[in-house]
């Protein structure tokens, strides 16, 4: 069992190779390696609000924001980088703010629910977007608020192996979530929350918990998004492009498979890649003769692409990718290759996509 | 003359704030409209309402334009086209999308919504990526003159003036349809109770069509008046990033279900934000105001009405 374990690891190692010899072979690469790590955790965090909470949420995108403008005005480093101690304080803030946050939106959403919370994810995105990232002080202006690297993470591969490291470490939280007392708790109310309370789940209490784990992870992302592109600059997060971003979130975390974190996880990369601000794009408009047309229409091409997805995904699929990679992550995990699963169905197969009305 | 104005009236000009809320209002109810008409047969939020008038403005200015092979007609055509357009996009929706989720959660319908409002931007994007306007009404009749008058300086616009008159036609004709026909009648049953109304002989597939349909209709109408100079474009997703999310709260204000609901909820939402965007520099401490003072009073009005009155002002259950 062990050998045959290990053997199945030996074919792991090209996923490996992918993931950490590909970022390493230009720094073009590397970055948007780092890209792709940033939404993984914007992704994560969707899945422990969506995925296991079962709330909906159309406005992430603010607190992403919020973790990079925290961050960024924290080190407000002008032109020289960060120390190493600053770095850590000003990521560490990112995420409190953005978990206060969350927890301010969790407590509307224990009064206002279903469809209407949607609607009220969705004005908070853009309103906190639109009013807070717009005060001159703290947007710096034109200029955006610097947020040079650390020396040490000054290069494009370290930097996306720390990323890398930060999505291990929501990777591990939202294992350690689900496991724990917290995790059912979580899925009972995201099942039903009357049944849930009569249970003694502490409902608002397991709610808030929800939002802030959530809040926290987004606001990691952003902190790190921060410091991807060595600066905060509002015009990533307001108005059009930051309702895209929201959308895009939703959009992934649904194809990926709400509740499953592999294909959450697979599901996020990919749509970092293709989305409109992808420095693939503009690599690719260098690199090839569709690349003007792609260039003139890459908000465009972004959005078809992601909308089929999402509804043939909705429509047909509703397990998302993580179901259909499921027969090949069980085998990683020890059993015997199959298309249908065993009775453990924690996180995929006929309850995912349940989110509670 | 002298005015005898009061300091208040002095500073701020009560008059452009009016007609611009009553203007801005008008093409929140004339959205709100359709979205209040989707939740009271389906109990959903129909997020591609927008872009049902996107694609309805599009096609009227594609065939007005005679872009690419399609034909240069006069402005009547198009708009009929364009409201087609409007209508079939709807009724594909409706069979693609909403048939086959309509025993899962509203919530997955909801995220399907959401899914056509990104597909019809991106197609439009991709078939049609330049800005453009359709003609406002003064320009198709041939007057001389886009405003009626002029009050204070302040010209009352045509194309506002028909805005107002289409929603309120639009809000009442609603209303008596659904008060007074066996159609309108039947889609509030399935929306009640779809076994029931099922087993009363009403088909719940033809409702469900004849519903989408009118949205599609609603919302080509709304395309066609509101993408006009010189607020409105015929970009793609012009209507869902401007309009959708007040229109929305428009309608939540006027309480959902209700049709007159989202016709005075549009009017007070457009005058809300209208007086919330005025220049209140000349009050001490109000100068530095973030940019975005509409926004949040949108999102102030929305979260009260949520929280103290869910059932909006006009709204009660059905």
């Amino acid at each position: 069992m062990v050998i045959e374990r290990a053997g199945r690891g030996i074919a792991l190692l090209p996923v490996l190779a992918v993931v950490f010899l590909l970022p390493a072979r230009s720094d073009t690469f590397g970055h948007f390696g780092a890209y792709g790590a940033i939404f993984a955790m914007v992704g994560l965090s969707m899945n422990v609000l969506v995925g296991y909470t079962g709330q909906i949420s159309l406005g992430q995108q603010a607190f992403v924001g919020l973790g990079a403008l925290t961050a960024a005005n924290v080190i407000d480093t002008g032109t020289v980088a960060a120390e190493p101690f600053t770095f850590a304080l000003g990521i560490l803030a990112g995420v409190g703010v953005a978990a206060g946050a969350a927890l301010v939106l969790g407590a509307i959403a224990l009064r206002i629910q279903g469809l209407y919370l949607a609607l009220v994810t969705l004005v908070f995105g853009g309103v906190t977007a639109d009013a807070v990232f717009t005060i001159p002080r703290l947007n710096g202006q034109e200029a955006g608020v610097s947020a040079i690297r650390p020396d040490a993470l000054a290069g494009e591969y370290a930097f996306y192996l720390f990323a890398l490291a930060m999505v291990a470490l929501c990777l591990y939280v939202d294992i350690q979530v689900r496991r724990s007392k917290i995790g059912r708790g979580l899925v009972a109310l995201r099942e039903n929350e009357l049944a849930a309370q009569a249970f003694g789940v502490n409902v608002t209490g397991y709610k808030l918990i929800g939002f802030v784990i959530s809040g926290a992870m987004a606001g990691l992302a952003g902190s790190v998004f921060a410091f991807w592109t060595q600066e905060f600059s509002d015009k990533d997060f307001t108005s059009g492009a930051g309702f895209s971003l929201a959308l895009t979130f939703v959009v992934m975390v649904v194809v990926g498979g709400l509740g499953n974190r592999t294909g959450v996880v697979i599901a996020a990369v990919f749509f970092a890649l293709i989305s409109p601000s992808s420095p693939m794009l503009g690599w690719l408009s260098n690199k090839t003769h569709w690349g003007s047309f792609y260039f003139d229409h890459k908000f465009y091409i972004s959005n078809t692409i992601g909308a089929a997805l999402l509804l043939q995904t909705i429509v047909m699929n509703p397990g998302g990718l993580g179901q259909v990679v499921a027969p090949i992550t069980r085998w990683f995990a020890g059993e015997p290759f199959s298309f249908h699963g065993d009775a453990d169905t924690s996180t995929t197969g006929a309850q995912v996509a349940d989110v509670r009305a | 003359m002298t005015t005898l104005a009061t300091p208040f009236s002095a500073q701020v000009n009560l008059i452009q704030p009016i007609i611009d809320g009553l203007a801005h209002g008008a093409a929140y109810g004339l959205l709100g409209l359709g979205l209040v008409l989707i939740y009271k047969s389906n109990r959903i939020f129909n997020f591609a309402q927008g872009e049902f008038a996107g694609v309805g403005a599009l096609m009227t200015y594609m065939i007005y334009t005679g872009y690419s092979f399609l034909p240069k007609l006069p402005f009547g055509l198009a708009a009929v086209a364009g409201l087609l357009a409007g209508i079939l996009t709807a009724l594909a929706t409706e069979r693609a999308v909403i048939r086959p989720l309509f025993h899962r959660p509203r919530v997955v319908l909801v995220v399907g919504t959401v899914g056509v409002t990104l597909l019809l931007i991106g197609v439009e994007g991709l078939v049609f990526p330049r800005g453009g306007a359709l003609p406002t009404v003064d320009a198709v009749v041939g007057l001389d003159t886009p405003y009626l008058t002029k009050i204070d300086g302040v010209p009352l616009l045509y194309q506002n003036l028909l805005t107002l008159a289409v929603l309120a036609i639009l809000a009442v004709g609603a209303f008596l349809f659904f008060r007074h026909t066996n159609t309108g009648t039947a889609i509030l049953a399935v929306s009640q109770d779809s076994t029931a109304a099922r087993v009363v002989g009403i088909s719940i597939e033809r409702i469900s069509m004849i519903t989408w349909g009118i949205a599609g209709l609603l919302g080509g109408i709304a395309g066609i008046i509101l993408a006009v100079p010189p607020a409105g474009t015929v970009l793609p997703g012009a209507f869902t990033g401007t309009i959708l999310t007040v229109a929305f709260s428009a309608a939540v204000l006027g309480g959902m279900t209700s049709l007159p609901g989202a016709f005075a909820g549009g009017l007070l939402m457009g005058l809300i934000e209208a007086f919330a965007n005025a220049d209140y520099s000349f009050i001490p401490g109000l100068s530095s105001l973030p940019s975005a003072q509409s926004e949040v009073a949108v999102a102030v009005v929305l979260l009260l009405v949520l929280l103290a009155r869910p059932q909006g002002l006009l709204g009660r259950e059905v």
